[in-house]
């Protein structure tokens, strides 16, 4: 997983880290560039094929933000992809109608993937930002039984 | 035209993403759902522009942008003619030859809150739709002035707290009702108008891709509920968005070339706005017993609204 | 493709039809225009044009002024030539937008018709819109008369779309005096004009789509400083551009502009320094005192009102003994903008060197100032140049009806 997550540029900087460069050195007219080189219509390239430039917001991370993470459990996943259509920031990561995992720069911790999720037990639910994602696995909860009517 | 397969959620999921993480907007916030929707629903080339509000200032805060496609921000109330400008200028180039690659498919996409859209930018998006232009406008729609800390806007509803319409000792809230934007949008004649929400992915999808692929200027309010200024949790987003499509106070439904009215969703069974109401903090104060009223109007109408629209789909005319 | 239209040698036009004929020059790709009081002919000639086939580009009648100039916007950050006209209270309303324009570096090319601006309403020219416009970062070029209108709108093309300036630019006429009298004008053909504008080169635009781009992003405390700091610097260098501009146009049709434009300043004792149509007035006035009275009076024009020529202006006004600033806006409350810019650059010159400087107030909502006003005026600063100080109020109202309204006195100990 980590060979198609992992790009040399995602969420490399904190926001407000960047560079405070002088006058002579802002852009043109205030605008601001997608990419580095010209690109074919990214709606045909993935993520990590992207000369991302330096001034995408792909490039920064909000990871900062989360007091509390969603853990994604690769068992019980259906692949329904519920988590990937409400996500609000861009932070599942599905390739091939696949859940392949959580984009962590990129994620505010909502917790709108939790809640959409349909499998029983959850495939995703909520942890302290500390906690060791193998610790949170450990601990999953089981099988919900239906209440009898 | 490359309008993207949606049979079901998982061919939808293949979608290449051309809005970015790291933007600013809310742990939780529906308007990224709803652009992110929007622009994995083709794989056409975007111009896009956003009106002054949360999506604006939290997604192109320099150095930073999160958008792969052209985008383009001018001020509060002109997001239709900023696009509707671009769609003039890519006209002309096209008949002159001077465009780069002539025959790459692009469309044209406004966003404005319902700020801009109901209320400062009115006249803007109007003049537009009324020009022709080959666009379509979405509406993000949370009732309020978000990005400056939640003021009424005319699509605040009634019996609503905001900043600007405060509920208080002998003030139950916002005293007017929400202004019917969808309607007012179609007696422009304009081909497609909708009225959306991200929690029927699929009928929205459906419904982007219908104006994108529609000639013409095209109109969609969508509901974009708001965990900052609503009061309610940022993970229950979706089942907020749910009460609201099921109580009915966000009916779903589109208006072609300004006549043809279709109810696009029907809950399978209506909840009592009640439930909606009580979810938010923003409508705690209509559960004290001088406001019940306020809660019964409500209900009222819903009720009136949803007879009229059914009505209207039953005529056909 | 677009018709070329057959022109004379000599036309016969006002100053809204020659605008209105050089941005069919130009070939402009889309106009965004709303009608407004004394510039509407601009934008109904335009529309003639696009309706008989002169046009390729498109005409996008909007819904207000505002609309106009955000259309603009959207359309020049597309990639091509755009250009439209305004007045007064639409000129007004487009002011928000004039500063995205610039700040974005947009060369987008607008006509302005001087008017008054209004409470009370008034269609009549004065240059309360032009000076409304002076901080909004554009290029403001004035035109004199009709066939400087022509000209200055074919070269704000050239100068806006320079890769070195990349600024937008006002071209301003005087409304009615201007922009409804014809005149004899000496037109370029249509080939020769676009020609010496040449074709549009797209900058960082948003029609290629191999390379997006994002206009319009937010600055805060951090940013916004060096952004505004360098769009600062850009105007100030178009200076470079506008001159070589001017020349080419020389070498082209023989008629020389300058960004201070200065006439019988050679022997000069005392000068006006006016802009728009007063500046022909001025001419006649001084040219009469020097024939009939012996007095050497001179007249000094900024053509380019931004970026101010501020070196040129203090160097034609050194050893100077009057100057009178005249200013066709109402300052409220302060003193006028020609007076305070003269001023603010003859404080860097040796205080021996420095004239005495006067305000005159006129004209305004389009309110005649004649020769004689002209002459008396020219007459008034000769004689604080002969005791050596003003003998009268600083600011003084001409052409005003009621007891004289003045301001302010030189202190001379």
């Amino acid at each position: 997983m980590k060979g198609v997550l992992a790009t040399d540029k995602r969420g490399v900087r904190e926001l407000g880290a960047e560079e405070l460069v002088g006058w002579d050195e802002v852009t043109h007219g205030v605008v601001l560039n997608s990419f580095d080189l010209e690109v074919e219509n990214p709606a045909f390239s993935r993520p990590e094929e992207r000369p991302y430039s330096d001034f995408n917001s792909y490039t920064a991370t909000v990871a900062s933000w989360r007091v509390i993470k969603p853990v994604y459990n690769r068992d019980i996943c259906i692949d329904c992809q519920n988590c990937w259509v409400w996500c609000p920031d861009t932070s599942i990561i599905s390739r091939d109608k696949q859940m392949l995992g959580i984009d962590y720069d990129h994620c505010k911790g909502c917790g709108v993937c939790v809640e959409v999720c349909p499998t029983n037990p959850k495939s995703l639910l909520m942890f302290g930002e500390a906690e060791d994602p193998e610790a949170a696995l450990a601990q999953w909860p089981e099988k919900k039984k239906k209440a009898k009517k | 035209m490359a309008i993207r397969s949606i049979k079901n959620l998982k061919e939808f999921s293949t979608a290449n993403e051309r809005f970015e993480g790291a933007h600013l907007l809310c742990p939780g916030c529906a308007h990224s759902m709803i652009v992110r929707e929007l622009m994995n629903a083709t794989d056409d080339n975007l111009v896009i522009s956003s009106a002054t509000g949360c999506l604006e200032v939290c997604t192109a805060v320099y150095p930073y942008t999160s958008w792969d496609t052209s985008w383009i921000h001018i001020g509060f109330e002109n997001s239709a003619t900023a696009v509707a400008g671009a769609e003039a200028m890519y006209k002309a180039r096209k008949r002159k030859g001077t465009l780069k690659d002539p025959d790459a498919p692009v469309k044209f996409v406004a966003f404005g809150g319902d700020g801009a859209t109901y209320d400062i930018g009115f006249q803007w998006l109007s003049g537009a739709v009324e020009r022709g232009h080959d666009f379509t406008y979405i509406c993000l729609d949370n009732e309020n002035y978000a990005n400056t800390g939640g003021q009424r806007s005319s699509a605040t509803p009634i019996g609503a707290h905001t900043s600007t319409a405060q509920a208080g000792r002998v003030s139950y809230g916002k005293k007017q009702k929400k202004k019917d934007m969808v309607a007012i949008m179609a007696a422009h004649g304009a081909p497609y108008v909708a009225q959306l929400a991200p929690n029927k992915w699929k009928i929205m999808a459906k419904g982007f891709q219908k104006a994108l692929e529609t000639e013409g200027p095209c109109f969609i309010n969508t509901v974009s509920a708001c965990t900052t200024e609503w009061k309610f949790d940022p993970k229950d987003t979706i089942h907020i968005t749910d009460l609201a499509t099921d109580t009915l106070m966000f009916p779903i439904y589109e208006i072609i070339d300004g006549h043809k009215l279709n109810i696009l969703y029907r809950p399978k069974t209506v909840i009592p706005v009640e439930e909606y109401l009580a979810a938010q903090g923003r409508y705690k104060h209509l559960f004290k017993p001088e406001n019940k009223h306020v809660i019964e109007r409500i209900q009222k109408e819903i009720n009136e609204k949803w007879e009229y629209l059914q009505r209207r789909e039953e005529a056909g005319v | 493709m677009a018709e070329k239209m057959e022109l004379q040698e000599v036309e016969v036009w006002d100053g809204n039809y020659a605008a209105a004929q050089a941005l069919r020059q130009a070939q402009v790709d889309v106009v965004a225009a709303y009608p407004i009081t004394p510039s509407t002919p601009i934008v109904e000639t335009y529309g003639a044009f696009v309706a008989n086939g002169y046009i390729d580009g498109e005409y996008v009648m909007v819904e207000s002024e505002h609309a106009a100039m955000s259309g603009c916007v959207g359309a020049a950050a597309a990639g091509g030539r755009v250009a439209t006209a305004t007045s007064s209270q639409g000129f007004a309303l487009m002011v928000e937008v004039l500063y995205q324009a610039s700040g974005m570096r947009l060369p987008i090319v607008l006509t302005v018709v001087n008017r008054a601006l209004a409470s009370p309403l008034n269609v009549r020219g004065d240059h309360g819109d032009m000076y409304l416009g002076r901080d909004s970062g554009w290029i403001q070029l004035d035109a004199f008369n009709a066939q400087e209108a022509y000209d200055l709108t074919l070269m704000a093309f050239k100068i806006g779309e320079d890769i070195n300036v990349r600024l937008p630019v006002m071209v301003h006429q005087d409304g009615f005096v201007t922009s409804h009298t014809a005149q004899n004008i000496h037109p370029l053909s249509d080939d020769e004009a676009y020609a010496f504008i040449g074709d549009y080169k797209p900058v960082e635009e948003m029609l290629d789509f191999s390379k997006p781009v994002t206009y319009g992003a937010q600055t805060e405390e951090d940013w916004h400083y060096e952004h505004k700091a360098k769009q600062h610097r850009a105007l100030m260098d178009s200076t470079v551009v506008i001159d070589r501009v001017f020349e080419a146009f020389e070498k082209k049709t023989g008629r020389r502009y300058n960004r201070l434009e200065t006439y019988m300043m050679e022997d000069a004792e005392v000068a006006v320094l006016a802009l728009g149509s007063t500046v022909e007035t001025s001419i006649v006035a001084a040219k009469q005192l020097r024939e009939e009275e012996g007095l050497k009076v001179g007249v000094i024009a900024p053509r380019c009102f931004r970026p101010f020529p501020f070196e040129e202006l203090r160097e034609v006004l050194a050893g100077v003994k009057c100057v009178a600033a005249l200013d066709r806006s109402c300052p409220m409350g302060a003193m006028g903008t020609l007076y305070n810019e003269t001023c603010g650059a003859l404080a860097t010159i040796p205080a021996e060197q420095r004239p005495l400087v006067t305000n005159f107030i006129y004209g305004l909502g389009g309110r005649d100032f004649s020769v004689e006003e002209a002459k008396r005026i020219m007459r008034e600063q000769k004689g604080h140049a002969d005791v050596g100080h003003i003998t009268t109020h600083i600011q003084q109202f001409s052409g005003l009806r009621g007891p004289k309204l003045g301001f302010f006195e030189s202190k001379r100990s």
